[in-house]
């Protein structure tokens, strides 16, 4: 038999292995970032020279990261970024919930036809609603606007549906019952009653919401048109040269794209985490 | 297709000013009444986990930025162009042509080609927004080309280049990609003539005088020396040529320069003419078999530009905007490359091919000042000021021959070990074989790559390596392509019939 503080040895060095694997891409847009353009082909990680370590750590430089805050839009695409990501991941997770406790708590005419339609709506790709969308926003004089990006993914199916398991599962029919007794309104049950009891899940959609619409890159690129518009997904791209790319531009610029949504998941993970595996063991 | 077939609705939601302030207006609210009221207080902290109060902090402060900061909206002509390199040569002309010309004001704008493309054409076909002006590169501006003539999207500019003297100067085989049973439908701005790049500071360390070669044989025959396994494995690491069988531009720059190609000079399909069977076959020797002289090192990636800088490869077929490229993104090997005419394929050949892309300005047939988007287009094309800009900066030389004696064509350039490279681009520019404007180029080029890898896979399966029976093959693969091909056009009455 193994001992035990063995297995461990081996697991953690076997852990340890796979995350300095995993880390690698990052090294090198790390590397990548902070190298001139002649060292960044000619070295694989960081330049070599006489410094510590045989790094020529005086070749490393911070002229991407200049050139990016002041000669391209990235600031202002960065504001946009995070006032669609947010915007979208607050009207969304609010929608969504009201859509889920609908289709749960209150009882109408064709309430399992609409859930029926919510689900399948599931199954239609992204991609084949986007001729049909940009016609109708179009059609409503919502081209190149802001409101023409975030109004369409304000109630995704996926999120009204994720929000109705999780009424289902998370709020008792006899409370909701016991509070329309005592003379409490559809509203002030959604809000004090529904919304505090599935609390993991609004933490958990948040932030789902906010990643998928931060890394969005297709909706603006094809919605917006003003740079000045521009989230930076779509700004990045436009750091791609057609006759030439400026490779330590991209990977500064990549590496200031991932910083904000990296925080925020660490800051966010428990929630994250615990809103996606309530209700995933039967008790 | 003058007339929008899908007007907007006259409904219109909030622009983001309005939104944005009434986004923060209700906000505002919602932190007041927290602020005011205990229960409130209680009732957010009981559903919001400090995560999420941070996404809706992060909401509310993004929002009054974006109030605050407005962008200005834009003014003039709208000018859509799919590279960075052209958004800046073009801003800069584009703002002294609206001080001079306040009347006809032109606004660039800089699109990334796919969303170019789709924006073209849903403007074309669906009378969505388009720009007056658009710089379209050539399998982009050919989707345009697609219905009948009346109805393509761009103005046609047959009458007004011939009446304003333009046809004259243009290089004619520049025109081609822009021009579809018989009309033209832009300006170009390119001629992309391709050179040879080779690494001289290996070559000439060998002893090799270049000047010796004048066909592709005399090329490999010359150069082999330099074909040498450098670690001892038995397995050599440097080749002669930048070619596989994959690589499906480099082999349709061969093909062009051979006098074979995807289509004739009407723009029928000629996939399976003897000439490319011909070719085909030879390139296969190339890539495979006991006779190998080329390697596969790709043209766009740090991994290609590396095993560039080590020696992996000694020649590379080079377009003209290709230095430009090279300058940017392989900066390491400045003063160890030269340029060289292609060698022939016979004695006496031609010495030079032309890169499959190319840009044109077209003007849209729904630009609301088409006088003035056709004085800026045609400013551009006649400019001296962009045809410097853009070669200093890309490599790229003019199609208007009055411009080829601007001075900065006889630069030396440091990158090329001093030569004068746009002299010698303009040297073979002349010669470069004809661009086709089909639609369906990018469908050919598919099968004939599919026939290549065909061939390739054929030959190490059967190990016949010897070019009559590799050229039969060959012949036997494109008849099949070029049968699909024709059933793929055929399927398009407006091209199928044309003369």
């Amino acid at each position: 038999m193994i001992p035990t503080h063995t297995l461990r040895a081996v697991i953690y060095g076997l852990l340890i292995f796979f995350s300095v694997l995993t880390l690698i891409p990052f090294a090198y847009l790390v590397a990548g970032a902070l190298k001139t353009k002649y060292d960044f082909a000619a070295t694989l990680f960081l330049p070599s020279g006489d410094g510590f370590l045989g790094i020529g750590w005086d070749r490393l430089t911070l002229r991407n990261f200049g050139a990016l805050l002041f000669d391209f839009p990235v600031p202002r695409a960065m504001l946009n970024s995070f006032f669609y990501s947010a915007v979208h991941a607050v009207g969304a997770t609010l929608l969504c919930a009201m859509g889920g406790y609908g289709l749960t708590k209150l009882h109408f005419p064709g309430r399992s036809l609409i859930t029926g339609v919510v689900l399948l709506s599931l199954i239609i790709p992204g991609p084949l609603l986007l001729a049909p969308s940009f016609q109708l926003l179009y059609q409503l004089g919502l081209l190149d606007r802001y409101a023409g990006l975030i109004l369409p993914g304000l109630t995704p199916a996926f999120g009204v549906f994720l929000f109705r398991q999780a009424m289902l599962r998370g709020v008792p029919d006899e409370l909701v019952e016991a509070a329309r007794i005592d003379g409490a309104g559809e509203i002030r049950i959604f809000l004090e009653l529904a919304l505090p009891l599935v609390r993991p899940m609004i933490g958990a959609f948040l932030l789902i919401s906010f990643l998928g619409a931060w890394n969005n890159f297709i909706g603006p690129q094809i919605i917006l048109q003003s740079p000045e518009l521009q989230p930076l997904s779509v700004a990045l791209n436009n750091l791609r040269g057609v006759y030439g790319t400026d490779y330590g531009l991209i990977m500064a610029g990549t590496l200031v794209s991932i910083a904000p949504v990296m925080c925020l998941f660490l800051l966010l993970q428990r929630e994250f985490i615990s809103g996606l595996t309530a209700g995933a063991v039967k008790g | 297709m003058s007339s929008p077939l899908l007007p907007p609705l006259s409904l219109t939601l909030p622009d983001l000013p309005a939104g944005a302030l009434a986004f923060i207006g209700l906000a505002a609210i919602a932190v007041l009444g927290v602020l005011a009221s205990p229960a409130a207080r209680a009732l957010l902290r009981r559903v919001l986990s400090p995560g999420a109060a941070i996404i809706l902090l992060i909401a509310v402060a993004a929002s009054v930025g974006v109030a605050l900061i407005q962008p200005k909206p834009p003014v003039g002509l709208p000018f859509w162009v799919f590279a960075d390199v052209h958004y800046r040569v073009y801003s800069s002309i584009a703002a002294d042509w609206t001080r001079r010309h306040p009347d006809h004001p032109v606004h660039v704008l800089q699109l990334t080609n796919p969303a170019l493309e789709r924006r073209m054409l849903s403007g074309f076909l669906a009378g969505t927004p388009v720009a007056d002006i658009i710089a379209a590169e050539r399998p982009v501006a050919a989707k345009a080309f697609v219905g009948p003539l009346e109805d393509v999207g761009f103005v046609d500019v047959t009458d007004r280049l011939r009446a304003e003297g333009l046809l004259e100067n243009i290089l004619p085989n520049s025109l081609t990609p822009w021009t579809t049973r018989g009309r033209i439908f832009g300006l170009p701005l390119d001629v992309h003539p391709v050179l040879l790049a080779y690494r001289s500071d290996l070559v000439e360390a060998a002893g090799i005088d270049v000047t010796q070669v004048e066909t592709w044989e005399d090329y490999f025959r010359l150069l082999r020396p330099l074909q040498q396994d450098l670690d001892g494995d038995g397995r050599p690491d440097r080749w002669l040529l930048n070619l596989w069988d994959t690589s499906g531009d480099l082999v349709l720059m061969l093909l062009d320069q051979a006098g074979g190609g995807l289509f004739d000079a009407r723009d029928h399909p000629q996939l399976n003419a003897p000439r490319n069977a011909e070719v085909l076959a030879q390139i296969v020797t190339w890539v495979a078999g006991p006779g190998r002289v080329c390697a596969d090192v790709d043209l766009f990636s740090a991994s290609g530009h590396r095993q560039r800088l080590d020696g992996v490869v000694i020649g590379t077929l080079m377009p003209d905007w290709m230095c430009g490229l090279w300058k940017q993104e392989i900066p390491g090997l400045a003063g160890k490359v030269k340029l060289m005419p292609l060698p022939a394929w016979e004695r006496g050949g031609r010495r030079t091919s032309v890169w499959r892309g190319g840009t044109m300005l077209g003007i849209s047939k729904r630009a609301g000042d088409p006088e003035g988007a056709w004085g800026f287009a045609r400013h551009l094309a006649m400019s001296t000021e962009l045809a410097a800009d853009l070669y200093r900066q890309t490599g790229i030389l003019p199609p208007n021959r009055a411009l080829w004696s601007l001075p900065v064509f006889d630069e030396p350039d440091p990158y090329f070990s001093g030569q004068p490279i746009g002299r010698i681009f303009l040297g073979v520019a002349d010669d470069v074989p004809v661009r086709s404007s089909s639609p369906f180029a990018m469908a050919a080029q598919s099968y004939l790559g599919n026939a290549l890898v065909n061939l390739r896979g054929w030959a190490d399966a059967t190990g016949t390596y010897d070019r009559p029976a590799l050229r039969t093959e060959a012949q036997r693969l494109l008849d099949a392509a070029q049968r699909q091909l024709e059933r793929e056009i055929g399927r398009n009455t407006f091209l199928a019939d044309a003369p």
